[in-house]
């Protein structure tokens, strides 16, 4: 084990010695990235009448100030940003990632409730993740539906039919605004939570660059003609990736229900929203599980540090949800440029 | 000098691509008013190249070119048009999802903004009155059959009153029938005035249909003649004739067992065109087969087929005594074959690096428990193709993009060598390689032969297939036209197999 590990050291120094100068430039990319975005956030902050120092000073230090809150926070958007990023690297573009979470936190709150059991939850909530996301991709290869549209529809029905069950078959008695509700004795740590979505992160590292399927999803993704050369099905890629990907996204639903709130409110607040922002995540990431870790805890350090904004100075969401965008478009945008300008050229040469 | 008596004067036409490839070494081209002019030759003799530069697409490194007479310089296809210049290409440029009279419309804008739909079509009709290309204005392009696709590519053209109607290998997608009818067409746009220049590699159609035929050879001017005064044998003679080719060490060949058959496989493509109709072949171990043929002859598809990338729609396939039709590409290579494709942009993953790139085909040799990958064995494996082909490359986890077109092409050969198959289908192996890299490779597939390999080589380049083939076919529209041993064929044979003639 230890000679694998070393091995593995040395190719990953290799790795480094030999892309230096494109790490360099990424890393450059990134800075220059920022730079701009918190400068045109300052900017806008500045004309509507804000002090923008003030503001970022707010943002930064409040944002990742109490770390476990933070993992906590971070734990789901990592899982979305995956959700995003594993069909991507496939060649499917997954946006359906909200709703494989709503399906995971659903039958995760329900099986964890009924079993007492928060793993059981866990495991139910990527099941129903990864048919949700199977569905959008067995619609694509057998039906030829794009699966950009099938997601949004997907979306918005996950979205209804979820506050519809919540509302008729798993009410709380005592809260009519919530779901039925998970003890406190069973949920699970904010420390595990994070450390849970950190595993599920390790876990689609090694499926992506140490397995056979992981290996053939990436070279589908990368080059579909090499795939169809090397006799690789794919829709099998497209299937696994999307399965893989909704399954994180129902496991992140289940993480916030089992370490946060244990139950799912009648207007779906903690939940929504968390896929889209996968998207960014994932794009930050740079479509890298490792590189999503940190996205991902990035992105809850503003998510948080906006909420003490709007706290501690009274700036509506939107002033704070603006700057957010900004940074993280910013950030995207980039790599978001040459994934299309990568796309849309392979649409000329067919 | 100038007389009105040409359409089309290209003079001293010199075209060198960035990458310091010279596709044309000074051509002279003149084509006169109203005549049929057909344009002869091998790929890569400079046909297209030529072309595109008269229709502005590509500009010529030197060299002066004269339409009707006015001197010319075309800063892309749409000052072309202007000058009447119109170009039907073997792919079509419709758009797919819309209709004709919409697809005519959208050809008609782009010459005069405030034209209407009914002027498209009154204009249209005119033109199908008097050419007899009859197109139905309401159905979606991509629902038409080929050959009415290729007429509503025409008539856009004429649309934007072309004069000079450039056709490039008009005749490769159609039925015979289809054929027909578009040389009556051709023959009314003469009669009318309209010049055209006719692109192709087949014979018979130049003699059929051509006044006056062009020769190219590898970006030469052989020579313009006049159609009625030259047989066929001639115009072969022209478009293939060569220096003696460049010897090869060669031992004499020891053919062994069968290893790979075919019998009577035929190959539907996505548009639904049969581009293999009928193929048979028996191939024996320490031996090679070469395919020769004009680039677009089904040869692809052939390949493919015998690879297990696409479906045969009859016939069948055996491998070492087994039949397997019915296995994918995968499967395939795991029985003992190998396939290298003619196109780099197939074989490999510019983004992932060497050890990446050899694991796409040995992938089923670097599992572990529960389908993990070794990726100690793929580098072990990628090592060896490097030193067994001698790769220049950084490292070996430098993307594979960052390599030379040659080192490129023998991770790609030396990827499937150290699988050790025993049979080996190489397509175009010495593409765009320099002399030295082309030589390295076609001694390595002779040391396979010698290894007692049963080497599958198709190529459009025909020294390669004279010089390393122990027997050789002629592909021609899907079909071997000829089989035999390399010396039975004379150049001037070759040709005319080729370019669809047996005697």
């Amino acid at each position: 084990m230890s000679e694998a590990l070393e091995s593995w050291f040395k190719g990953f120094l290799e790795q480094v010695r030999i892309r230096k100068r494109q790490y360099l430039l990424g890393a450059l990319e990134i800075v220059l990235s920022a730079l701009t975005g918190f400068l045109v956030a300052a900017l806008i902050l500045y004309f509507i009448g804000y002090d923008p120092w003030y503001i970022f000073e707010i943002m930064l230090t409040y944002g990742f100030s109490d770390l476990g809150y933070l993992g906590t926070r971070a734990a789901p958007l990592i899982m979305t940003g995956l959700a995003f990023s594993i069909p991507l690297l496939a060649g499917v573009f997954n946006i359906g990632g909200e709703s494989q979470l709503y399906m995971g936190a659903l039958l995760g709150l329900y099986v964890a409730y009924v079993t007492h059991n928060v793993w059981l939850g866990l495991i139910a909530g990527f099941i129903a993740g990864a048919l949700w996301g199977g569905l959008i991709a067995a619609l694509r290869v057998y039906r030829g539906i794009n699966e950009v549209i099938t997601a949004i529809m997907l979306n918005w029905t996950a979205y209804y039919t979820i506050i519809y069950i919540i509302l008729v078959y798993l009410p709380n008695p005592k809260q009519s605004h919530l779901s039925i509700q998970l003890p406190v004795s069973e949920m699970i740590s904010y420390g595990e939570t994070f450390t849970l979505a950190v595993v599920g992160a390790l876990i689609a590292y090694f499926i992506l660059y140490y397995t056979d399927i992981g290996y053939k999803i990436r070279v589908s993704g990368a080059n579909p003609r090499s795939a169809v050369y090397a006799g690789f099905n794919p829709k099998t890629a497209i299937m696994a990736s999307m399965l893989l990907g909704g399954g994180l996204a129902g496991y992140g639903g289940t993480l916030i229900i089992a370490g946060v709130t244990g139950s799912i409110d009648t207007t779906m607040s903690t939940l929504f929203g968390l896929g889209f922002t996968g998207i960014g995540v994932g794009l930050l990431g740079r479509n890298h599980p490792i590189g999503i870790i940190f996205s991902g805890l990035f992105f809850a350090g503003l998510i948080i540090g906006g909420q003490w904004v709007e706290l501690l100075t009274g700036a509506p969401p939107y002033v704070t949800d603006t700057i957010t965008g900004i940074i993280v478009i910013a950030l995207s945008m980039p790599y978001a440029y040459r994934l299309l300008m990568n796309y849309v050229g392979r649409l000329g040469k067919k | 000098m100038t007389s009105n008596e040409y359409a089309v004067e290209m003079r001293g036409i010199v075209k060198v691509y960035p990458d310091g490839v010279v596709a044309l070494k000074g051509v002279d081209f003149l084509v006169k008013r109203g005549e049929i002019h057909g344009l002869l030759g091998e790929n890569g003799a400079g046909k297209t190249t030529l072309m595109r530069i008269l229709y502005g697409e590509i500009k010529p490194t030197r060299g002066e070119i004269r339409v009707f007479g006015k001197k010319v310089s075309f800063r892309g296809p749409w000052d072309a048009i202007r000058e009447g210049i119109g170009m039907v290409y073997q792919h079509f440029t419709l758009v797919p999802a819309f209709t004709v009279k919409e697809n005519l419309y959208l050809s008609l804008l782009s010459v005069n903004p405030k034209a209407r739909l009914s002027d498209a079509i009154s204009k249209a009709d005119k033109i199908a009155e008097e050419t007899g290309l009859r197109i139905p204005y309401d159905e979606i392009v991509e629902e038409l059959p080929i050959g009415v696709q290729q007429r509503v590519e025409i008539i856009k053209a004429l649309l934007r009153d072309a004069r000079i109607l450039i056709l490039d290998e008009p005749t490769s997608v159609l039925t015979p029938i289809e054929v027909r009818d578009l040389f009556k067409a051709l023959r009314k746009l003469r009669d009318m005035g309209i010049t055209i220049i006719f692109i192709t590699h087949k014979l018979k159609e130049v003699k059929e249909i051509t006044d006056r035929v062009t020769v190219l050879r590898k970006g030469k001017l052989v020579g313009t003649v006049e159609t009625s005064k030259v047989d066929v044998k001639t115009l072969a003679r022209m478009m293939v004739q060569r220096e003696v080719v460049f010897k090869i060490e060669k031992k004499p060949a020891k053919p062994g067992e069968v290893v790979l058959e075919a019998r009577d496989i035929h190959v539907i493509d996505e548009e639904g065109v049969e581009r293999v109709k009928g193929i048979s072949f028996q191939l024996r171990k320490g031996e090679i087969l070469g395919v020769a043929g004009v680039q677009g002859n089904g040869q692809r598809e052939l390949a493919e087929a015998l690879a297990g990338i696409r479906r045969v729609s009859k016939g069948r396939i055996i491998l070492r005594g087994k039949d397997v039709t019915g296995y994918n590409a995968y499967q395939r290579y795991m029985k003992g074959l190998a396939y290298v494709p003619d196109s780099r942009g197939t074989g490999l993953i510019p983004d992932m690096n060497l050890v990446e790139n050899t694991a796409l085909t040995n992938l089923y040799r670097i599992l572990g428990w529960a389908r993990r990958i070794k990726w100690d064995r793929a580098v072990e494996i990628t090592s060896r193709v490097i030193r067994e082909l001698e790769v220049v490359a950084p490292s070996l986890y430098a993307p594979i993009k960052h390599l030379s077109g040659g080192n490129q092409q023998k991770v790609m050969v030396g990827r499937e060598i150290v699988r050790e198959p025993d049979v080996f289908i190489v397509a175009e192996p010495t593409q765009g390689l320099d002399v030295a890299a082309t030589e390295f490779i076609r001694k390595t597939l002779l040391r396979l032969r010698d290894n007692g390999k049963a080497i599958l080589l198709i190529s459009t380049d025909l020294d390669e297939v004279l010089q390393l083939s122990d027997r050789l076919a002629v592909i021609y529209e899907g079909r071997f036209l000829a089989m035999g041993r390399p010396e039975e064929f004379t150049i001037e044979k070759l040709g005319l197999i080729m370019g669809g003639i047996r005697e």
